[in-house]
């Protein structure tokens, strides 16, 4: 046997039995306020660039709190159950973190299918959860409109968007002909289209014309004459693919309709520059949050030179859930109770609390944050810009 | 006025590209009486050929046009030999070569999308600035795209009912056996007729892909031209053309004046009401004389 491997074995089974005698040292030390923090994600499957980028941040994130001695004393332990992209797989660690771990609180998970299920368990366990990007209204919030009092979440719900574009476009542009053009097939554009209604009309605004489409149209010349003949200033595509937008506004172009285009986070997409960057030039699209954001720089450059991976917007909403159960927890300690209906009636109250990505006051009607930040991205020689963060009144 | 006038225009530009893929499926359904599914993914594989011809061949627009027709040509002959004529000889029902046609298509839709990906491209071409009449725009790009078309029509038309080749093919429409035994080669006319709907699928994806897009799915769009041959009478050139004017006038129309949420509901709403009191179409015969 080749002489180094030798000695590579025996160095190797000292540093095992060092370690060893170590881990059995510390198990005997005083007794440490431990809380588990469970963390459902996705590690396997084809959602696995969703763990990947968030689980490494969090990990470091709690380290860091437990160096300077953890929450109010309690030391953290974050738990992290891979659901391999699959609901079943999610319903099972969830399980297993609220019997078998007696974890204070779970974060994730990050779509909506899963978080859907989830909740009912959250509610039957009393233990809270904290969804990071499932933004379908019902994961907080049942079909009958009744509220899932353990589910939480820290990304806004899908139509909130048109809410926040509304009062952009009404206070900020100041405009007040809108017209609609909206994929009609889709709950996503025609939830944005309904709340982006409801809000301008509310704040004083007119709608001039809400024309629809199916997915897989590519001719929007009817639609856009009318909108042309009804004097809209402002047109908003809500679509669910950029290719919708891009062809909307070559058309528009083609038409001689020119007024502000704007659109939501389902077009904010690269390849949508590529497509009609020219016709697009001063159009808006919307967004939660994007790591090309200033604020982010300096994090992402950190977080890629210690992990060998890009941060995306999952490492950041995982960080929120993280940070905002930090939050409750620290409360809760201080009522001197750190269970977790302790720390779920902290989440439900908690105003101005200053997470990763922004600071968020959750609803507690809903259980979603209220008035989140959205960000406006403009188009600018054939560019995304970001060019404000708005925060809605 | 201006509003209508307008949706007039592009109503008839929208029924101009329909016309070319209209009447591709009449030609086939009036010689073979079964219908080309195939046509929808030579659609694609002409865009995608003029836009690789442009964008990886370096190629000028009319090279690439060209590369694109002859390739699709290919493509469609190709099929007629290895797809449609053995199960011909075979006698097989004409259902069988309408489920032979759907996997032609499935095949080539798919192996573009592997190629290429599923993204939408836009077709390497510097857009045209419409022309303003009044306030009404006119695509420079639509009548480029509604006269070739027309034009590429009106060869067809030369072609059917001024030539040897044309008399020959409207023989086979009314009775193949018939006129192979007339002396009329069979294989010519199949090749002849897969040849002309191959140009007709190449010019159709590449106008398509100009004015809209180029992606693999862009073939959906053919299942408009089928109701609007089969509106205007199937197997018949004129209807196939009059229906996908009527069509796409209609849509337009409607999205305009009524309701573009529910715009193919009520198009089709009235296309089925049209069939009602034409069961053969606007100008469709029962039998007798097609094409």
């Amino acid at each position: 046997m080749n002489k180094n491997v030798q000695l590579f074995r025996k160095w190797w089974g000292l540093l095992l039995i060092g370690v060893l005698l170590i881990s059995s040292l510390s198990g005997c030390g005083s007794q440490e306020k431990v809380l588990k923090i469970g963390y459902i994600t996705e590690q396997t499957g084809v959602d696995a660039y969703v763990g990947a980028a968030s689980v490494p941040a969090m990990q470091d994130y709690v380290d860091e709190i437990n160096a300077k001695g953890g929450i109010s004393g309690y030391k953290i332990e974050l738990v992290v159950y891979d659901t391999r992209s699959e609901v079943p797989d999610a319903v099972t660690v969830a399980k297993r973190l609220v019997d078998q771990d007696k974890a204070v609180a779970i974060i994730g998970p990050s779509w909506s299918s899963a978080g859907i299920p989830l909740a009912d368990i959250a509610d039957a366990a009393k233990v809270p959860m904290v969804a990071t990007t499932a933004s379908n209204v019902n994961v907080t919030v049942s079909e009958d409109g009744t509220l899932h009092p353990y589910m939480f979440r820290v990304c806004f719900i899908d139509p909130y968007q048109g809410f926040a574009q509304a009062d952009f476009a009404y206070n900020k542009l100041g405009l007040r002909k809108a017209a609609f053009l909206t994929d009609i097939a889709s709950p996503y554009t025609v939830g944005l289209h309904q709340f982006f209604k409801d809000h301008f009309i509310e704040l004083g605004g007119e709608i001039v014309a809400e024309e629809g489409y199916t997915q897989g149209d590519a001719e929007f010349r009817a639609q856009l004459a009318k909108i042309k003949d009804a004097g809209a200033d402002l047109l908003v595509v809500d679509a669910y693919t950029f290719k919708d937008i891009g062809l909307a506004a070559q058309q528009a172009e083609a038409l001689g309709l020119k007024v502000q285009i704007m659109g939501g986070d389902g077009v904010f997409v690269p390849e949508l520059l590529e497509m009609a960057g020219p016709q697009l030039e001063g159009a808006i699209v919307t967004t939660g949050v994007t790591t090309d954001s200033p604020d982010f720089a300096e994090f992402n450059k950190a977080f890629e030179a210690k992990h060998g991976t890009q941060a995306n917007i999952y490492t950041y909403y995982g960080l929120d859930a993280l940070m905002a159960i930090e939050y409750a927890i620290g409360e809760a300690a201080k009522k001197g109770d750190v269970t977790p209906t302790a720390v779920r009636d902290a989440l439900e109250t908690m105003t101005d609390v200053q997470l990763f990505t922004s600071k968020v006051t959750m609803e507690p009607d809903t259980h979603n944050p209220h008035n989140k930040p959205l960000l406006i991205m403009t188009i600018k020689d054939s560019q995304w810009v970001l060019t404000e963060t708005f925060q809605p009144k | 006025m201006e509003l209508f006038i307008q949706q007039l225009v592009s109503g008839i530009s929208i029924g101009a590209i329909y016309s070319l893929l209209a009447v591709g499926y009449a030609l086939v359904y009036s010689v073979y009486n079964f219908t080309n599914w195939a046509f929808d993914g030579f659609m694609a594989f002409g865009a995608f050929m003029a836009f690789t011809g442009i964008t990886s061949l370096f190629m000028p627009f009319w090279l690439a046009a060209l590369f694109s027709i002859i390739l699709t040509v290919i493509l469609s002959v190709g099929t007629e030999k290895l797809a449609y004529s053995p199960l011909r000889a075979r006698k097989a029902p004409r259902l069988f070569m309408m489920i032979s046609a759907m996997g032609v298509n499935l095949a080539t839709v798919n192996i573009i999308n592997l190629i290429y990906g599923g993204v939408f491209r836009k077709f390497p071409i510097d857009t045209l600035q419409p022309i303003f009449i009044k306030g009404v725009s006119i695509g420079r790009m639509d009548l480029m795209a509604g006269g070739i078309s027309f034009g590429v029509l009106a060869l067809l038309w030369v072609f059917l009912y001024r030539t040897k080749w044309g008399l020959g093919i409207r023989a086979s429409s009314i009775d193949i056996m018939t006129a192979s035994l007339m002396g009329i080669n069979n294989n010519a006319v199949a090749i002849v007729v897969f040849a002309v709907t191959g140009v007709l699928s190449s010019v159709a994806g590449v106008f398509y892909g100009i004015k809209y897009a180029v992606f693999p799915m862009m073939g959906i769009v053919t299942i408009k031209a089928m109701i609007a041959s089969i509106v205007g009478g199937l197997g018949s050139l004129p209807a196939a053309i009059l229906g996908s004017m009527i069509l796409g006038i209609l849509e337009t129309m409607v999205s305009g004046y009524i309701s573009s949420t529910y715009r193919d509901l009520f198009s089709f709403l009235f296309l089925i009401i049209i069939l009602l009191f034409f069961p053969n179409g606007l100008m469709g015969k029962s039998s007798g004389e097609k094409l």
